[in-house]
């Protein structure tokens, strides 16, 4: 079994640990660049900065991961492919809207949603109705919703433009990927044929959890990872600073989705930060850091590119950039206005 | 017999880790100090993540035990799985680099103590000191009274958008106190009451518990009395805080926590209207064992 396996499902070339470097990097520039004098990683402030916002996101994901490992063991013993192809609608806009409904029955962050949509793919789920729900399911639901109508109580247009916008991304987003890519972007390939042979040998509690705990460390490497790399980011670079950076228009809506990438926070969560910038910011900008940031984030990319190809990653990112800021720049000009 | 030996290995890799992850959460959630880390509301999936790891460590001990035996089918139909190509010969260093990915927040979060965070971090986060809410698009003209049987005078005080009306509820609520403390409890939301409704708390008397913390653009007989907020983990944990005035300000170590009574003010920061306190009496506090504050995203229901 093994060695069929070696043959025929030689993995495609990994970038993860290029990106690794370029993002450690990356933060070592940012530490060079920011007001601490070097030599002040050894104090222990910053390590225990560091090592509390490490270990915190660790434990916050921990949770949402093993569901996440669980909902994707249940599916791959319990669903057969059949039953998956049936359910997914065959009209493409159908399907996309599919995928966005069912982001508001399953509210399930990414560190969640990740290992299940694999899963779902390698069943039969179409690329395009996958993509559109890792991109709608963090943020159209109705806790996020809820928490961002909270954290913006006097402005609760924020809050609908959020979702909105989100829709909209993700359903172009999801058209454009129906249209135009057509090879498979899985970086492994399974095979067509389905493992149930294997099973008989142990019972299926067995192969769910093996499945799961398998799937705990896949996942969680980049989980921990990406949380290593945000501790870091929190504990050297300076956000005070950072926002100092870009108050005008335009600039500032690049610069909360950077913040949104880097800081990688829940859906759930982000609307009271995004909340705490409302005095400086502008409210489109507030709408790219709470829409880019569940969307495309350090934690969510390093997940993504487990799963998918590298160029499919990068040409993911492109497009969710390019019309995120587009989208809030109009939201700027138009309804926030 | 090689192979057998180094799948044995990663058998055995991965109960010691899940065993690192059950023991750390089970640990953090009895002795109560999970709360340094994340909210409390998350406290019940923290309960379920770690019965979770408890029967997936019992799963794979029962899988170390039983491939002693013979081969068990534990995943090797996953394709996807990178640790089964890992685990072939010839790419030792790289499953060893995932292991230790697994091993680092275990060995941080046993032999580094847990402890809060305060102004170090309140530095990188930049402070909050809850300006005026947006009205947004809502005019002067689009002002509204509360509803309720409350005094029409004061309603008539506290008229704002219809937006602002839980605000302007709480604001009622602590307008009507002889003395008003920021509690744990809705401190958020308080802060955010009382600068949204500057003008009406002028020269009440204010209560505040909180650490020392100092930015550039303060006068040297200010500094800031502040609390840091969670919503979910650290990593979301922003800093609130009232500016303190006093002539002898400079006394007060940064990260000191102290209790600070005063009349409340008002200050221009940073282009902000701000309410402020100027200081009558400060007693040495000492924090809670969690001395976190969270937003309450039910406050309104709860007034």
């Amino acid at each position: 079994m093994s060695n069929v396996m070696t043959t025929r499902d030689k993995p495609r070339k990994s970038y993860t640990n290029l990106f690794a470097i370029v993002c450690l990097a990356f933060i070592a520039a940012m530490y060079i660049l920011s007001n601490y004098a070097p030599g002040t990683i050894l104090d222990s402030p910053n390590l225990l900065i560091f090592k509390t916002v490490f270990v915190s996101i660790v434990l916050e994901t921990m949770p949402f991961l093993w569901i996440g490992v669980f909902t994707s063991a249940l599916l791959h013993v319990f669903v057969s492919d059949r039953l998956m192809k049936r359910m997914i609608p065959k009209n493409p806009i159908l399907g996309i809207i599919a995928a966005s409904v069912l982001g508001i029955i399953f509210p399930l962050c990414e560190c969640g949603m990740v290992p299940a949509i694999r899963r779902l793919i390698n069943k039969g789920m179409p690329l395009y109705v996958a993509i559109t729900f890792i991109l709608v399911g963090p943020i159209v639901n109705p806790i996020v919703f809820w928490s961002t109508l909270t954290a913006f109580r006097g402005r609760p247009e924020i809050a609908y433009a959020r979702m909105g916008l989100a829709f909209a991304v993700a359903l172009i987003v999801g058209l454009i990927i129906y249209r135009f890519v057509r090879a498979n972007q899985m970086r492994v390939q399974e095979p067509s044929h389905s493992h149930e042979h294997d099973h008989h040998r142990d019972n299926k509690l067995v192969t769910v959890m093996g499945h799961a705990i398998s799937e705990f460390f896949d996942m969680g490497k980049f989980i921990i990872f990406g949380a290593f790399l945000v501790g870091l980011l929190q504990t050297f670079v300076s956000q005070a600073d950072l926002v100092a950076l870009g108050q005008g228009q335009g600039s500032a809506n690049a610069l909360m989705m950077g913040l949104g990438f880097i800081l990688s926070l829940c859906s759930t969560s982000d609307a009271f930060v995004a909340q705490s910038f409302v005095t400086t910011f502008t409210p489109g900008s507030l709408v790219a850091f709470m829409v880019f940031g569940p969307m495309l984030n350090l934690k969510g990319v390093l997940m993504m590119s487990a799963v998918f190809r590298t160029k499919f990653v990068i040409m993911l990112s492109a497009f969710v950039i390019v019309l995120v800021y587009v989208g809030t720049l109009a939201l700027d000009y138009t309804f926030l206005k | 017999m090689g192979r057998r030996n180094s799948e044995w290995l990663h058998i055995a890799l991965k109960a010691v880790i899940l065993t690192g992850f059950a023991g750390l959460m089970i640990y953090l959630l009895f002795s109560g100090e999970m709360l340094l880390y994340i909210a409390p509301h998350l406290m019940i999936y923290a309960w379920v993540a770690a019965a979770f790891l408890v029967v997936a460590t019992g799963f794979q001990y029962y899988i170390g035990f039983v491939s002693m035996k013979r081969t068990v089918v534990e995943c090797e139909c996953g394709h996807d799985h990178d640790h089964d190509q890992s685990a072939l010969p010839g790419s030792g260093w790289r499953s060893s680099l995932v292991y230790f990915v697994f091993i680092l927040p275990l060995l941080l979060g046993a032999f580094l103590p847990n402890s809060a965070l305060a102004g170090s971090l309140a530095q990188n986060k930049g402070m909050n000191l809850g300006g005026a809410v947006y009205s947004g698009k809502a005019s002067q003209g689009d002002l509204v009274e509360v509803d309720g049987d409350q005094d029409p005078a004061l309603k008539e005080r506290f008229k704002t958008t219809v937006y602002n009306r839980d605000y302007a509820k709480l604001g009622m609520l602590l307008f009507e106190q002889e003395s008003i403390e920021m509690t744990d409890e809705w401190f958020i939301e308080k802060l955010q009451a009382l600068n949204t409704f500057a003008n009406n708390f002028q020269d009440k008397k204010l209560t505040i518990t909180g650490f020392v913390y100092r930015e550039e653009g303060l006068t040297d007989a200010q500094f800031i009395v502040g609390r840091m907020a969670m919503t979910h983990c650290i990593a979301d944990i922003s800093p609130y805080g009232i500016i303190a005035e006093s002539p002898d300000a400079q006394q007060y170590a940064d990260d000191s926590w102290i209790t600070v009574t005063g009349t409340i003010g008002i200050a221009e920061y940073r282009g902000q209207k701000v309410i402020k306190i100027n200081i009558e009496s400060v007693a040495p506090a000492s924090p809670a064992k969690i001395p976190y504050v969270y937003p309450d995203w039910h406050f309104a229901d709860r007034l």
